[in-house]
């Protein structure tokens, strides 16, 4: 490759977000680069074993499971069905969801890349340098770009910009991070009554100093495949004082969430007849971060916005999951709209005037900090990536 | 001193210490799981209830049934006091 690659439209971060961007851009034949600093693409879906869709279904569910946004997230979603072996989505409460295993989302994303002729993946390779006009740099060489969209899920190119176009929520507010991690060989079936007599053990361990307080943040949910089971933690991560943006903290937090894996599973392996039979623990590649840096773009979308199901002009995608809110480890506090019909997200959300070329979606799209719990999810994240990708592509300076 | 054990104070309890949250009432009939009572509030109720009435449930003793209510939830403490 040439020290300087020209491209049309260059999408930074290849989660659903940035998977969706990339193969929206591409497909309206502009040429297209993608690139992922990890080895797989799918983001937290992949890496940090996220393992179930939200926001792909209309929030009315007594008509049945209805896609929300046509395009990448239904073709997608539908893929990910199939590899699967899942008929339906599951109702949970009062929302539709898709569980889908981690490698079938990394797997499946390459796949619908590579057949993209306008399409160039570049995983492996982290982004360190962004120029106006714009000029990318990476590990090794320079890219050129009409037009970039930032699906970093961190805001990372506002950042390498300077200060005034992003914002991040004060440390005591912002979601907590989780680990996930698997085992597989579970001799039951892991319903109701499993989960409540493994939570009581897990608050006896916790009581009795056999388990560490943070393991209070634990839920097991089984995964499409029999017998294996996600095991995911929400972690404090020091309260008040986290800032995902930290190196430092976010190592303490890979090594919390590993020694905790470790504690929870030689624990469930001993306590319960059904756990003796399973498989040393699978690690993810990260721990997930549920919120970091956002864009401010033009518009920013707010709680208002989606609780009232407001819908604008200039429409981009459609949002229909609660606020599902985690400012603290001890559980989800949900807030429904207040009818079953999706709200709008704006194109404003997804750019900048002062910024001509510039694009974001996904996670660090442009809404304040009580929107993000809805619009965060994988499935709003791949219609707003689609949006963001339409129109990277049809950007003319 | 263990507190008083009604399904008022299990109620309360449980609305103090925001194991579930709702905008509509909550009664001490109401079905807790349909508000979104799960394994992981259900530890942090476990907590509460052992921290405010003294009493150890356990593994064997969670059904479904004795935590629908508070008022179910209330009669099952009751039981396990005497
Ligand atoms: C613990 C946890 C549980 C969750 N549960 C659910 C759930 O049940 N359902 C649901 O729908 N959503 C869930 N979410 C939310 C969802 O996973 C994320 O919000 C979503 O993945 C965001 O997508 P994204 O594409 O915006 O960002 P990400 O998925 O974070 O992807 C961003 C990508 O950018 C890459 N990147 C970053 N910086 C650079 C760089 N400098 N150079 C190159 N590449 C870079 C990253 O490696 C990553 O692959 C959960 C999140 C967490 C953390």
């Amino acid at each position: 490759m040439s020290p300087h690659d020209e491209y049309e439209v260059t999408v930074v971060g290849g989660g659903s977000a940035g998977v969706a961007a990339a193969l929206a851009a591409s497909r309206q034949g502009a040429r297209t680069l993608l690139i992922e600093r990890q080895q797989l693409l799918g983001g937290m879906g992949t890496n940090a074993m996220v393992h179930t869709f939200c926001g792909l279904f209309h929030p009315d569910v007594s008509q049945g499971p209805q896609w929300l946004n046509p395009g990448i997230p239904t073709e997608l979603g539908t893929a990910l069905m199939q590899r699967g072996g899942m008929e339906e989505p599951d109702l949970m409460g009062r929302v539709y969801v898709l569980r889908h295993r981690p490698a079938d989302l990394a797997s499946l994303t390459a796949e619908l890349c590579a057949a993209e002729p306008h399409l160039t993946v570049l995983t492996g390779a982290e982004v360190t340098a962004l120029s106006p006009g714009w000029t990318i740099t990476l590990n090794d060489r320079l890219i050129h770009s009409r037009a970039v969209i930032d699906t970093t899920g961190d805001a990372l190119l506002a950042r390498l910009l300077g200060h005034s176009h992003w914002d991040l929520a004060t440390s005591a507010r912002l979601y907590r991070p989780a680990y996930v991690w698997s085992f597989q060989g579970l001799s039951a079936i892991l319903d109701e009554p499993l989960r409540l007599h493994v939570a009581a053990l897990i608050v006896r361990a916790v009581k009795a100093g056999a388990l560490p307080a943070a393991a209070l943040g634990t839920t097991l949910r089984a995964s499409p495949t029999r017998g294996e089971v996600f095991v995911s933690t929400d972690l404090e991560a020091g309260g008040d004082h986290w800032d995902p943006l930290d190196l430092d903290q976010r190592l303490h937090l890979e090594s919390e969430g590993r020694a905790l894996a470790q504690a929870v599973w030689d624990f469930l392996r001993s306590s319960h007849p059904s756990f003796t039979t399973i498989t040393p623990p699978v690690l993810p590649v990260h721990a997930g971060i549920r919120e970091s840096a956002r864009w401010r773009g033009d518009y920013v979308l707010s709680a208002d916005d989606l609780i009232r199901s407001r819908r604008f002009e200039d429409e981009a995608a459609l949002a229909g999951w609660p606020l599902e809110m985690r400012e603290t480890a001890r559980g989800p506090r949900f807030r429904y709209f207040d009818q079953p019909e999706p709200a709008g997200i704006p194109a404003s959300c997804l750019r900048a005037r002062s910024l001509p070329g510039m694009f974001f979606a996904g996670r660090c799209l442009s809404c304040d900090h009580e929107a993000l719990a809805s619009v965060r999810v994988m499935g709003t994240c791949l219609a707003t990536g689609q949006a963001a990708g339409q129109m990277a592509a049809a950007f003319r300076p | 001193m263990p507190a008083d054990l009604s399904a008022d104070s299990v109620l309360s309890l449980i609305l103090e210490q925001q194991i579930i949250e709702s905008a509509e009432p909550v009664s001490v009939t109401t079905d807790l799981f349909a508000l979104g009572l799960d394994s992981m509030a259900m530890m942090q109720l476990l907590l509460h209830i052992e921290d405010r009435f003294g009493i150890a449930i356990a593994p064997g003793e969670m059904t479904r049934d004795r935590f629908a209510t508070a008022a179910a939830l209330a009669e099952f403490l009751a039981g396990k006091q005497t």
